[in-house]
């Protein structure tokens, strides 16, 4: 568990050091991309998910395992559902109201920009509203709240 | 080259690709954000007994985004935040922040990915579920974005 948890470290270090590179904390930075004015980060966009692509099928078919778990390298994908869209489409309102998504929210925190913190505080509330949400029906059943063990959090279906 | 300047993006882009396949040849696992703050949040909210993988990864990007300040000297940026510190006094900047963050969080919840988890390693995956969900994330950013040009 300690070796998956320093190897999540090193990846995470290393998406946010390119985030930081490639200027994605800064919100004119994305506001300039979402107004097509700037093709930087579509450009990148797409040539990491082709480069993605590609290897991952390649390494699909080497029959390549991981290196931590050993597991053949796999994945799961899911059909669309009413979900996927007006999830998204709220993700993207919100996107470009604060020109910041996630991934760059955290980076900032790294670098130490105030105006993150009242971002990243809604982020965390608006994931703990989904999260009530999705555990009101079960409620009405009298589920007891257990802890989860560590793990993954949601099938991989559910990149999240 | 510095660090203060951005590298080719073609360049960025193949080293951004490298991290979704690393995550899948270590830990055969998608690269996702949200879902490491939703590990943080159901942590924090006793629902989980542990951080998963996914929350260590964000403790990595938290790193990074350090690591890059400290190499670089400087800052990514330095002044404001964007058009909203440009436009809004300092109370409502942080209550717009607040309000967008909600969106944020529970959107890319539900769809269940942002643009790193659907975006980057759905779309590499194939998920036609994350295709739609990264389709209509940026088909509605470019809306709103024009949208508050408009207004403003």
């Amino acid at each position: 568990m300690t070796r998956v948890r320093i190897a999540s470290v090193l990846l995470g270090a290393g998406f946010g050091f390119l985030l930081s590179w490639g200027q994605f904390i800064d919100p004119d930075r994305i506001r300039d991309m979402l107004l097509l004015r700037d093709a930087y980060m579509w450009e990148m966009f797409a040539t990491a998910v082709a480069v993605a692509f590609v290897a991952l099928r390649l390494l699909k078919r080497a029959g390549a395992r991981s290196l931590l778990t050993g597991q053949p390298v796999s994945w799961s994908t899911a059909r669309p559902e009413r979900r996927h869209v007006v999830g998204a489409a709220i993700f993207g309102a919100g996107w470009a109201v604060s020109d910041v998504c996630p991934g760059p929210v955290a980076a900032q925190i790294g670098q130490g920009i105030a105006w993150s913190i009242p971002l990243l505080a809604g982020v965390a509330l608006g994931i703990l509203l989904r999260l009530r949400r999705d555990e009101a029906p079960s409620r009405a059943g009298a589920a007891p709240r257990i802890a989860t063990p560590p793990g993954p959090a949601l099938p991989a279906s559910n990149p999240d | 080259m510095t660090l203060l300047h951005r590298p080719d993006p073609f360049v960025l882009g193949l080293l951004m690709g490298a991290v979704v396949i690393a995550a899948f040849a270590i830990l055969n696992e998608r690269v996702g954000v949200v879902g490491g703050f939703a590990d943080f949040v159901e942590r924090v909210t006793g629902r989980r007994s542990a951080l998963g993988w996914k929350g260590w990864f964000v403790v990595g990007v938290v790193g990074g985004g350090l690591l890059f300040r400290l190499l670089a000297g400087a800052p990514t940026f330095r002044h404001g935040f964007g058009w909203l510190t440009r436009n809004l006094d300092g109370g409502l900047v942080a209550v717009v922040l607040v309000l967008a963050g909600v969106a944020i969080g529970y959107g890319a919840k539900l769809a269940g990915g942002c643009t790193s988890g659907n975006g980057l390693g759905g779309c590499a995956s194939g998920s036609r579920a994350s295709l739609t969900a990264t389709g209509t994330f940026m088909a509605t950013a470019i809306a709103v974005s024009f949208a508050i040009k408009a207004l403003i």
